[in-house]
């Protein structure tokens, strides 16, 4: 009994001691910054990475202004970046209004072979710099390295790797302006779209003829239709000479790749969506569609797939299309 | 003493293992509760296209007594690749199994679905027949 009780007197004190420790608070301390050039990179772009497109990064460093300045800043990547690869040679902040304020911080980027530099002109202790790369067709299948390089006035050199990024295979055009009169044969080949007089040139080209008609009595519409196709989806239209060719379509709603419509749906459409695809028992047309929804189709020569997107339809049998296609 | 009491225990355990793990209710092959509802029915019917929007003019016509669907698609639809729906009264299965896209091209000889009730001893087998709607 006596050495239950003292059990229970040591027990309270205890059990007060951990409540006062747990709920002990702790002083927060500064932390120390590192005292050494400091680099960081994420990669800004999202989807696939396709050929043409660019890929951004944005890419910081720092150093304590007690060790001295940045001196410049570099990327490698592994495959030169085709025309238009730049490194930004301003530092931006945003503004009380909600918009980004550019500060220059050096010249202009020179971009030599895989090399893309800047180098600082002014006094500079901390700085972001966005990179665009243009990828070229040179990369498309094949993975890009990217080595970003920045120097301070005190001899300190940071680097930082980013990648391997795989680069699609296939290929994407935007905003090609469709009309059932006049622009209505469209080449998955070409990746354009032609009227009947270039048709007639390039029949072999001519994978879908772009319809719109207004029936009372069914839902006809806007249309893409093969040109080897039942009739019947063809009303009214005059084949040019030898455009004969029978594609297979298949009808899509609510797929609207972020890459061709540019709404704010995160859905990207990249080279595997095409490798799965069966385009078994698929038809030669898809009529009724409607703005933002699209079809997947197979060439006759089964050469190509390839997406075609409804970005815009007009009741004056006009349409915009945009395209990603796979060579297979 | 104890050992008794150990032994009733042991055996009140036993016993409540035993009484959990019975089975209250019967189930059919396919893991559903068979009930003892004897409704039999569809309620009614749907067909999506590929791009998994209707393709029905106007509602379907569901005949209980003739166990006939008749339902109007639209002008073009790709009747090869179309996802039936079926609602059913409560309990009911449907037999075949829809598992994907149904080809329903041949209008001479409708698709055939049997309904089969809560209880499993009735079943009733119900025809859609479609009809594409004339383009003009």
């Amino acid at each position: 009994m006596q050495r239950r009780k003292i059990y229970h007197y040591s027990f309270l004190p205890a059990a007060l001691l951990l409540l006062v420790v747990a709920c002990k608070k702790q002083e927060y301390a500064l932390p120390t910054p590192k005292d050494v050039l400091q680099n960081d990179c994420i990669k800004r772009t999202l989807g696939p990475n396709i050929v043409g497109q660019k890929i951004e990064f944005a890419y910081a460093m720092a150093i304590l202004p007690a060790k001295g300045k940045l001196v410049s800043a570099e990327v490698e990547a592994s495959i030169a970046g085709a025309p238009g690869t730049y490194m930004e040679n301003k530092s931006y902040y945003t503004d009380q209004g909600g918009v980004d304020v550019g500060i220059p911080i050096g010249d202009s980027s020179v971009t030599k072979g895989t090399n893309t530099a800047v180098t600082f002109t002014t006094d500079t202790f901390a700085t972001t710099l966005r990179y665009y790369y243009v990828i070229p067709d040179e990369a498309r299948g094949k993975t890009v390295n990217f080595t970003f390089t920045t120097k301070s006035s005190n001899g300190e050199t940071a680097s930082f790797s980013m990648g391997p990024y795989t680069i699609a295979k296939m290929d994407m055009v935007r905003n090609l302006k469709v009309s059932t009169d006049k622009m209505a044969y469209i080449s998955i080949a070409d990746m354009t779209v032609y009227d009947s007089t270039a048709a007639a040139a390039n029949p072999d080209k001519i994978d879908l003829v772009y319809v719109y008609r207004k029936f009372d009595s069914s839902a006809f519409n806007h249309a893409l239709v093969s040109p080897a196709a039942d009739t019947n989806y063809l009303p009214g239209v005059m084949l040019p000479a030898g455009v004969s060719r029978n594609s297979k379509l298949i009808k899509v709603f609510n797929l609207q790749d972020y890459n061709l419509a540019l709404l704010q749906y995160g859905i990207y459409i990249d080279d595997v969506d095409f490798q799965k695809l069966d385009f078994t028992n698929a038809p030669d047309y898809a009529i009724n569609l409607k703005a933002e929804a699209g079809a997947w189709i197979e060439t006759a020569d089964a050469k190509y797939r390839a997406y075609i997107y409804i970005n815009s339809v007009k009741s004056d049998g006009t349409a915009v299309i945009s395209i990603k296609r796979l060579a297979l | 003493m104890k050992k008794y009491i150990n032994i009733v225990l042991i055996l009140l355990v036993a016993a409540c293992t035993w009484s959990a793990c019975k089975k209250d209710f019967p189930v059919d092959e396919d893991g559903l509760l068979i009930t003892t509802r004897q409704e039999c029915y569809v309620s009614s019917f749907e067909l999506l296209g590929t791009d998994f929007v209707t393709v029905r003019v106007g509602a379907a016509v569901i005949d209980t007594t003739a166990q006939t669907i008749d339902v109007t698609v639209q002008f073009g639809t790709d009747l090869k690749n179309l996802y039936p729906q079926f609602t059913l009264a409560s309990d009911c299965k449907l037999d075949p199994k829809i598992t994907g896209k149904v080809d329903f091209s041949d209008l001479a000889h409708p698709k055939v679905y049997t309904v089969i009730s809560g209880n499993r001893q009735i079943k009733k087998p119900y025809s859609v027949n479609i009809t594409v709607q004339p383009r003009q």
